[in-house]
């Protein structure tokens, strides 16, 4: 088990643990901090705030109960479906890749791919909102054409970790990738 | 004629400098240009009465005096925002393959390079260029390789 100070592409600090399970087993996990509690409480102020200023000014009780309904749904939502508490690789060599997204909430979402569609991990640069970022792929083979790509995966998608982080994983995974 | 066949030959030739005839659409925009622009003018500030005594009784509304000009700037403000959206939205996303290679890179892999020749240009796939940057750093240039990943960050 290995962990280091790394960096997401906002500057954020993320963190990554890299398990060798065997000679060809490892396992990536990157870790996102936890929804910080300065940014829950200043977020939670704002939007009650602004719902009694409109109770101020309208002089209707029902904008604060919505108001904290709306709070409420609001965080048990995003902290489900949108905060990602680590994202994970499993590399098992010659059997396949599990990609796996656990969320604040508990939820995991887990996908695996076997090693006989894929084609390489490589690390991909693209245009990204209005920058262009590295991030870590699975190419996918064509039935058809042994040389061509069918599909790209990106990894680590929520976390969008930096160049150095992805060429540790890189070079692990080709180390194992080259073994089958 | 003789003119005509010089003006078409100078026009076959392309280039931006200066010829009779641009100077006579250049004078006669200009003159169109002013002439609309005082109309426009007389338009929006004479009242009424005296249009009508003039004789010019269907003229449009002064309200489009107003109008038109604010509904232009309002498109043009409007028409950055949609250029934005419409570049961000024709961006390949992260998991598509246009980000990898495109039809023009397949047709070339299957060309063969002749023998003894020199390799014509082609489209280096994207699992040679991962391994020439991060699995042998003796190949390339250790400064050269850090200054790029500080510049891609």
């Amino acid at each position: 088990m290995t962990e280091e100070e790394f960096f997401d592409i906002n500057g954020n600090t993320i963190s990554l643990d890299c398990q060798s399970h065997s000679e060809f087993c490892k396992e990536f996990t990157v870790s996102v901090p936890k929804l910080s509690l300065r940014k829950v409480m200043n977020y939670t102020c704002a939007v009650w705030l602004t719902a009694y200023a409109v109770f101020f000014a309208t002089d209707n009780t029902n904008v604060l109960s919505a108001a904290i309904i709306v709070t409420l749904v609001g965080m048990m939502l995003h902290l489900h479906f949108v905060k990602i508490d680590h994202e994970s690789m499993l590399i098992i060599g010659s059997l396949g890749i599990q990609i796996s997204a656990s969320y604040a909430s508990g939820r995991e979402s887990t996908s695996f791919i076997e090693m006989s569609k894929v084609k390489d991990i490589v690390i991909n640069e693209a245009i990204y909102m209005q920058r262009v970022i590295y991030y870590l792929c699975i190419l996918l083979k064509e039935p058809s054409d042994p040389d061509g790509v069918s599909a790209v995966v990106p990894l680590f998608q929520s976390s969008k970790p930096r160049l150095n982080c992805l060429e540790e994983v890189y070079k692990s995974c080709q180390d194992i990738l080259g073994q089958s | 004629m003789k003119t005509l066949f010089a003006v078409l030959k100078r026009m076959m030739v392309n280039s931006p400098s200066p010829l009779p005839e641009r100077a006579i659409y250049g004078f006669v925009l200009f003159l169109g240009s002013q002439f609309g622009f005082i109309l426009y003018l007389v338009w929006a500030y004479v009242p009424e009465p005296w249009l009508h005594s003039l004789g010019l009784t269907y003229w449009p509304q002064k309200y489009w005096a107003v109008a038109l000009p604010m509904y232009l700037l309002v498109a043009l403000t409007i028409s950055f925002v949609l250029l934005l959206g419409i570049n961000m939205m024709s961006t390949a996303p992260l998991n598509s393959v246009d980000t990898v290679t495109d039809s023009y890179a397949k047709s070339q892999q299957a060309q063969e390079s002749q023998k003894g020749a020199v390799p014509s240009l082609k489209d280096v796939s994207i699992s040679e260029v991962n391994r020439i940057f991060f699995l042998s750093p003796r190949h390339l240039n250790h400064q050269v390789k850090s200054n790029l990943e500080e510049a891609c960050k």
